[in-house]
């Protein structure tokens, strides 16, 4: 593990951050170890508003991890706002995500989308811009942008800037003579570093350094150099802010700025490189009571969050750790059974319904109603705010629930919770784990 | 002076068991008791509720939901039914 980070501010690249080309990178993947892989976990987060009076969202991030240990992500901005921009920003993102995880190198990738891509006859722009960002196994990171604002690199809370290559594309359908040499050619930027512990890559939409625009405090909108240090002051106050909370916080800044009236749509997207944060969840009783006991032992050893959901398994733990659970009945929820507490837990809820909510939450995306506090919301929290989460899960089959005058979405457990660690593997990009016990 | 009734001197414990098969059977209703409780009585009865009473699992108890009045079981528990056991419980009948 590299325990000593040689910083570097302004213009100089730090060490580890070269405009190496892409073929010399490939040629030599075992040169250097990557640091400290094991314990390395690389957080996804994004947040995401819609342009005021939009139905869809023009801008699209999409994430992917693939088999041979790539993460791939991309933030595409669609031109304009609305369900056309939001088709042509899926159309490239999607494009890129599957190219790059297909083995096409991302320059090679972006050069094919931009000569796919329609170009706006009116304006002779593209339709779409894009950042891709495509790490592999080794924690190398490989970025390419299209007309997006640059990206930010945060490496122990001090700014780095990385040198970008240019590269010249030339635009489908466009004469080449017939215009000046930025319409006719299209600009991309391409840089590749490896990433250490702890860095931080912010990439967003132009809604961000635009929002507040004509308005009095940024007449030109908020500007780069204004989101860059606030990105600074946010790690600065918050050394271990999660990829999630950091582009929540941008765009809600944003927001502030064109009063909660978003101007355009504003997207914003931060991967960071993090030690793992744990958590380990717990549902249904073990199918032998005798195993009732390790149930307890795993809960009462395990190194980081725990979660008890479903009665009869709180009471199970409870009393093998001679422990009282409590009902907390201040907040009742129409639809999630109340949330309750016992020592040691971070969170103890009832079973089934409340899991099968958190399914339906995962499902929705990363918008939903934070201004209410049931268990489902709270559970939700905490699977989002960790990396490895591991899910043990008992199988004995509570009888009262096959009642037929029970509710059919009473489903069974080991499905509800492969869904839930499907939902949060390939769509949050965590680690799950099953066990049954 | 006038006398006071005798349930001045007694509180009622009432746990309502708030687990996946009485909720959906209506036990999400009797957790909102505190709002039923006549004003009288206010002070006399302690509500509390359980992750699982585990009475469910076993047929001769009785239907979900359950909750306990006083140290009585109570199955296929109402808001009126509670209130009514309450009320024996307290002596007022």
């Amino acid at each position: 593990m590299h325990n000593t980070i040689s910083l570097t501010t302004g213009t100089k690249p730090p060490q580890g951050l070269s405009p190496f080309d892409e073929t010399t990178a490939l040629s030599s993947p075992h040169e250097r170890p990557g640091p400290c892989l094991d314990e390395l976990f690389i957080e996804v987060g994004y947040y995401q508003e819609k342009k005021h009076g939009q139905g869809a969202a023009g801008d699209v991030f999409l994430s992917k991890k693939t088999s041979d240990g790539h993460l791939i992500s991309v933030l595409s901005d669609g031109l304009g706002s609305g369900i056309k921009a939001g088709v042509l920003a899926t159309l490239t993102a999607t494009m890129a995500i599957q190219f790059v995880a297909e083995d096409i190198p991302i320059q090679r990738a972006a050069r094919i989308i931009m000569k796919t891509l329609p170009v706006c006859k009116e304006r002779n722009i593209s339709y779409a811009t894009f950042t891709i960002v495509d790490i592999d196994g080794m924690n190398r990171v490989r970025i390419i942008e299209y007309d997006n604002p640059p990206y930010v690199l945060i490496r122990q809370s001090v700014e780095c800037e990385p040198i970008k290559k240019m590269l010249l594309i030339h635009r489908r359908g466009v004469p080449r003579e017939s215009l000046p040499e930025p319409f006719a050619n299209a600009r991309m930027y391409y840089s590749a570093f490896e990433a250490l512990p702890g860095d931080r890559l912010i990439f967003f939409s132009d809604g961000i350094p635009q929002s507040g625009m004509g308005s009095a405090p940024f007449p030109l909108g908020w500007g780069n150099p204004a989101v860059h240090s606030y990105i600074q002051k946010e790690i600065a106050e918050k050394p271990d802010i999660s990829a999630r909370e950091l582009a929540q916080h941008l765009v809600f800044r944003a927001l502030l700025h064109d009063g909660y009236r978003p101007f355009d749509d504003i997207t914003c997207g931060v991967i960071y490189f993090r030690k793992p944060r744990k958590l380990l969840v717990l549902s249904g009783p073990p199918i032998d009571s005798n195993r009732d006991r390790e149930l307890a032992d795993l809960f009462a050893r395990f190194p980081g969050k725990k979660i008890v959901c479903g009665g009869t398994t709180a009471t199970i733990i409870g009393r093998e750790l001679g422990r009282p659970v409590r009902v907390c009945l201040k907040d009742i929820d129409p639809e999630v059974p109340p949330a309750s507490a016992m020592e040691g837990a971070d969170l103890v809820t009832e079973g089934i319904i409340t899991l099968g909510k958190v399914a339906e939450l995962l499902e929705q995306g990363p918008r939903f109603d934070r201004f209410r506090a049931n268990a489902a919301l709270r559970l939700v929290e905490f699977l989002l705010d960790s990396d490895h989460i591991d899910f043990v899960v008992g199988t004995k089959i509570n009888e009262a629930h096959q009642d037929p005058s029970m509710p059919v979405e009473l489903e069974i457990r080991r499905n509800i919770v492969k869904r839930i660690a499907s939902l949060l593997e390939e769509r949050y990009l965590k680690k799950t784990t099953i066990r049954f016990i | 002076m006038k006398e006071l009734p005798m349930y001045q001197h007694k509180t009622v414990k009432v746990v309502v068991c708030s687990g996946t098969a009485c909720y959906v059977m209506g036990g999400s209703e009797l957790l909102l008791l505190d709002d039923h409780i006549p004003s009288r009585w206010k002070g006399h009865v302690e509500l509390e509720g359980s992750p699982c009473l585990g009475f469910c699992k076993n047929k001769t108890q009785g239907k979900a939901p359950f909750a306990i009045v006083d140290g009585e079981v109570l199955s296929e528990a109402t808001i009126p039914g509670i209130l009514k056991k309450i009320e024996e419980k307290l002596g007022e009948t």
